[in-house]
């Protein structure tokens, strides 16, 4: 399962999409060539960036900050730095997750029914995460229309899965019909109701290249249930070594 | 011989009174017996039963993987196909009843409910025909009504709903995912709380059709298990392979486990209790059997003087023998016959009613409310025995004095106080 | 009294009658004195084990803890503990307290992970409050300060765990994250119930407190009173000095509230209080029985005595005596023999580990049978009372024999 708004979660803002500066005709596109587009965006070469996530639940605000590296699609390294949880490590490599505690003598990889646990209690959940294949591989998309999101125009497009492997049998998706980049997803159960929603707030240019920075996910099933992240700097085609990526590593 | 038992029915007729005492303390004895014996095996019982009825039937059909991973509930490994299984169980005459359980996470919105929130629960998918046919939830509706098929309801475990703030009429949310593994949510109304002796149901249980489950689980028309109730007396070996034979032959993926394995706290605990239970039959036993053996002494010393009398009159020693047991037999029929019609009707009100002895635990020192309703259970064996062991005490009780007396000479025995 | 001089007589003349009928009502007392000595050897187990490992006497926690308690709420705790601490353990009824933090856990193994409930307790405080060296079986207690644990015998033997081998849990911290941490498992512990030995597991509250990111909080405070203390009174009162004290959001409960199983045991108890009384009815017709029996023998000696001018009343007086002294004896002699198999069983107590085992109730497998003063003494009076009431049936029979029919009985 792999979506354009999860890599974006996936890789907390690392894993970009690029502007598309040459303005194509807005009629004359098909729902496949604009999630082809929006997949083209993302960077396969190195990113680091530095962030936050705040969390919201029935109990209140939480602020959890981190550091990232990404390779790819496939390669995400995230280190926390908040007091809390300081010097833990979340890695992904293809479709395996890894945990590193500082006070573990084990990392813990994860697996089965652990995957659909939550991300340090955030709206995101360790199974959003994972998955390596394009959109158009578990989805089937089809072209609704468009419709303003912020004043921007998109073109609203609606997945639906193919068969089995992925969380959500339907999203809607807004994309920028300008920079291709999401603007919006909604992520709905097979009985059609709204799950998730996830907002993208704010974007930032970098070397011609647009990023999401700021973007929300509220459980819609819940009151008061929302995460948000926000990329505070974000460097990238940095060097880094492939070994951060590795198991042994990830012990330092 | 016939003279003997013509005589041995005359004495029993002649002396009423006597006979009547007698008999009556036989059947005291034997009635109490039957009833203590039908309260502490219903006390045994009480909790096996309220397992099987409420929780876990009497023996459950699963996929073999489900069952090594049925922590997880995976919907993935259940039963595809069950309807010939079904089919076949019920052309067998045994009661069976498909159910699919799955986690999710109830959502309860403000307004109707006190406040928002969620909470993860297990649900049982039932089909509202045939359940009734193994478990009793149909009858332990305490507020509105039990499930209708494939409407989108529920029926809530009544501690569960006191817990949530929820009540008749309100909406419910599930949030689960399917057999295919995608996110569904599912509507629902609750239609019934249901308060049942099993405390764990009443906790944690929330009931929804199974059709609804199979459509909005993607269930294709398949199972998590397939639950069988047989007698709890049965013997569960035979019982169970006798589901195998009749309906598993040709599916090997499917595994059967029974109640013992299921619940295998409670039988831990219930054998605690029938250990405890054994010692206090047997002294009930004890004590009756000193009554019989009391009184049946005495009603013989009582005649030692008589059977000098018969011996005078030149009646062989083992004629007066056969005489007097064949009279006490008499006595131990009439007795038995009559404790076990008085503790069989007794037992009728303890088995459908109960004994509430909820007054006699004193709110102060309880901390939660527990239903004290004592039943009493039938069992044949034991007023079978209570029968037999009624005649047979009385004529071994009789034999003794008889055989003292015809051991004294004549004259002693005329003379005897 | 003359009427009991021949009531005595008459129990005395038919020696083996009499000890029948009397055993009926012995039985009935020996077997109630021991049962019910079972039942409060049981709640007092069932207290002291709630008490120490559950509920303390008295517990204090967050009052919105038990609302949240699915979702394990560590933040609501009771912070800075220690100040409460030093004020709880300055208070006169006060013998010894236990700050605690409970949390449900995973631990992980080699990819596998086992579900386990942790403890964060103080091992000085714990030595006194849970008497822990008696329960660790193997190796030592683990320190304070130290990344060490004391692991239950049945979680090792689930995991294949022994001393010196790590222990990593997993598990949500205070702050909804999520932390791992690594011990060294420096002892074992087996409880005297079950529920403790399958999946639990202590480590030093420092550590604990510092994994799960609690600052100086705890989850909660178990408090044992000293003799003569009544725990009702003195949660009502501490849950005054609570507020004083400015932590209003703390709340104090005594034990019965909190737990069930003591309820369970007065249920128990309550069941057999209606058994006994069946018993006791049966013993107490076996001497309906016997008096009976014996009034229609005597119907020729109860004619004479009437015709000598002795009065109905004083031979029902005459009767009931006779039937009360055999249930004083039987229900005397039954008590003693009650308490001389109460007495050696309470001393060795009796083993039902493999009746209890699983079961997760906090009922120890060894129980002891306690002898109580006043259920002793009530089984002795109950018995006797139920035993001469019942006997006045057949005794008032006697005064309806009429002087003739002493001359026509053979």
């Amino acid at each position: 399962m792999h979506t354009a708004h999860k890599k974006t979660l996936l890789l907390i803002g690392i894993l970009l999409s690029v502007s598309m500066l040459s303005s194509l005709p807005l009629f004359a596109i098909s729902a496949e060539e604009i999630i082809r587009k929006l997949e083209e965006n993302q960077v396969h070469e190195t990113a680091r960036s530095e962030g936050k996530m705040i969390i919201n639940d029935r109990f209140g605000e939480k602020v959890t900050t981190f550091k990232s590296w990404a390779e790819g699609e496939e390669k995400t390294l995230i280190e926390f730095t908040s007091r809390q949880e300081r010097g833990q490590k979340i890695l992904r490599t293809d479709d395996e997750i890894y945990l590193y505690f500082p006070d573990a003598a084990e990392v813990i990889r994860l697996q089965g029914a652990a995957l659909r646990d939550s991300v340090l209690g955030s709206d995101m959940s360790y199974e959003d995460m994972t998955g390596g294949k394009g959109l158009l591989d578990s989805y089937r998309a089809t072209l609704l229309g468009t419709e303003k999101i912020d004043g921007q125009e998109c073109y609203k497009i609606e997945l639906k899965a193919k068969g089995r492997g992925v969380p959500y049998p339907r999203e809607i998706l807004w994309v920028d019909s300008e920079i291709f980049v999401t603007r919006r997803v909604h992520m709905f159960s097979l009985s059609e109701k709204l799950l998730k929603e996830m907002r993208i707030e704010e974007y930032r240019s970098l070397k011609g290249k647009t990023f999401p920075v700021r973007f929300i996910i509220e459980d819609k099933m819940k009151r008061n249930s929302s995460t948000e992240f926000v990329i505070e700097s974000i460097e990238i085609g940095v060097d880094i070594p492939s070994s951060r990526f590795s198991l042994e590593e990830l012990t330092w | 011989m016939k003279f003997l038992v013509n005589l041995a029915f005359k004495n029993l007729f002649r002396h009423k009174r006597r006979t009547m005492i007698t008999s009556i303390a036989i059947a005291v004895g034997l009635a109490l017996f039957i009833l203590i014996d039908s309260m502490l095996v219903g006390i045994e019982e009480d909790s096996t039963r309220n397992l099987v009825l409420y929780e876990t039937g009497s023996a459950r059909i699963m996929d073999a993987q489900f069952w090594e991973e049925h922590e997880n509930l995976p919907l993935k490994h259940s039963i595809d196909n069950p309807q010939p299984i079904l089919e076949d169980l019920e052309a067998a005459g045994i009661d069976a009843a498909p159910r699919t359980v799955f986690r999710g996470e109830l959502i309860m919105q403000k307004d109707p409910y006190p406040e928002s929130g969620s909470i993860q629960a297990q649900i049982t998918a039932i089909d509202p025909q045939r359940d009734p046919q193994v478990y009793l939830i149909d009858e332990s509706i305490s507020a509105g009504r039990f499930l209708k098929e494939d409407r989108l309801e529920a029926v809530v475990g009544a501690w569960l709903a006191e817990d949530i703030g929820a009540q008749v009429g309100y909406p419910l949310t599930i949030v689960t995912r399917t057999k295919e593994g995608f996110f569904q949510t599912i509507d629902l109304e609750i239609v019934g709380l249901a308060n049942t002796p099993n405390p764990v149901v009443n906790r944690t249980g929330i009931f929804i059709p199974i059709k609804t489950a199979d459509y909005y689980l993607q269930m294709d028309g398949s199972v998590t298990q397939i639950d069988t109730s047989f007698p709890y007396q049965a013997d569960i070996k035979k019982q169970t392979s006798k589901i195998r034979s009749v309906a598993l032959e040709d599916r090997p993926d499917l595994t059967i486990v029974d109640w013992k394995i299921l619940g295998k706290d409670f039988v831990a605990l219930a054998a605690a209790k029938s250990a405890g239970s054994k010692v206090i039959l047997f002294l009930v036993f004890i004590i009756a059997a000193v009554g019989i053996s009391n009184t049946m002494l005495m009603s013989v010393y009582e005649r030692i003087r008589e059977i000098g009398m018969l011996r005078a009159l030149g009646m062989r020693r083992h004629e007066i023998r056969l005489a007097f047991l064949i009279e006490a037999g008499g006595i131990g029929l009439i007795g038995a016959s009559v404790g076990v019609l008085i503790g069989v009707l007794l037992n009728i009100p303890l088995v459908n009613n109960g004994i509430d002895y909820s007054a006699l635990m004193r709110d102060a020192d309880m901390g939660y409310r527990i239903t004290g309703i004592m039943r009493g259970l039938w069992s044949t064996a034991t007023i079978l025995t209570a029968f037999f062991t009624g005649v047979v005490l009385s004529v071994l009780m009789a034999f003794i004095p008889t055989r003292k007396a015809l051991k004294l000479q004549i004259t002693d025995a005329l003379r005897y106080q | 009294m003359k009427l009991r001089k021949i009531a005595w007589r008459n129990i005395r003349r038919n020696t083996r009658r009499s000890i029948l009928s009397m055993s009926a009502v012995a039985i009935a007392a020996m077997a109630f004195v021991f049962l019910f000595s079972m039942i409060e050897g049981m709640k007092q187990d069932v207290a002291y084990n709630l008490q120490t490992f559950v509920t303390g006497e008295v517990r204090i926690r967050h009052s919105e803890f038990e609302k949240y308690k699915h979702l394990n709420p560590l933040h609501l705790g009771v912070d800075n503990y220690t100040a409460l601490a030093e004020r709880l353990e300055s208070m006169e009824a006060v013998r010894t307290i236990s700050p605690r933090i409970k949390f449900p856990t995973a631990i992980y193994k080699e990819g596998s992970t086992y579900r386990a409930q942790g403890q964060g307790v103080d091992f000085e405080r714990e030595a006194e409050y849970q008497g822990l060296e008696e329960y660790v079986v193997k190796g030592r207690m683990p320190r304070n300060g130290q990344n060490e644990v004391l692991v239950a015998t049945g979680l090792a033997k689930e995991m294949n765990l022994d001393i010196g081998d790590n222990f990593t849990l997993l598990t949500q911290t205070r702050g909804r994250g999520m932390n791992a941490i690594t011990f060294k498992i420096t002892g074992l512990s087996h409880y005297q119930f079950d529920g403790l030995n399958n999946s639990f597991f202590q480590a030093p509250l420092d550590r604990v407190q510092y994994f799960l990111r609690m600052d100086n909080s705890v989850s909660e405070i178990l408090i044992k009173l000293k003799e003569n203390y009544s725990a009702e009174e003195f949660a009502a009162g501490l849950n005054s000095s609570l507020t004083d004290w400015g932590r209003p959001q703390l709340e104090a409960r005594m034990w019965k509230d909190i737990s069930q199983t003591y309820s369970f045991v007065v249920m128990a108890d309550a069941i057999y209080f209606i058994i006994a009384l069946m018993f006791f009815l049966l013993g107490s017709t076996v001497i309906i029985n016997t008096m009976m029996m014996t009034i229609f023998e005597r119907r020729k000696e109860i004619g004479t005595i009437n015709a000598m001018g002795m009065t109905g009343p004083e031979i029902v007086r005459l009767f009931f005596l006779e039937a009360f002294f055999i249930a004083a004896i039987g229900s005397f002699v039954g008590v003693l023999a009650g308490i001389g198999i109460t007495y050696p069983t309470s001393i060795y107590g009796l083993n039902f580990s493999a009746a209890m085992e699983g079961v997760d109730m906090e009922v120890s497998q060894i129980l002891r049978p306690v002898l109580n003063f006043k259920s002793t003494l009530f089984v002795f009076l109950y018995s006797t009372f139920i035993a001469s009431v019942a006997s006045f049936i057949p005794s008032r029979k006697s005064a309806k024999i009429k002087p003739v029919e002493a001359l026509r009985a053979i």
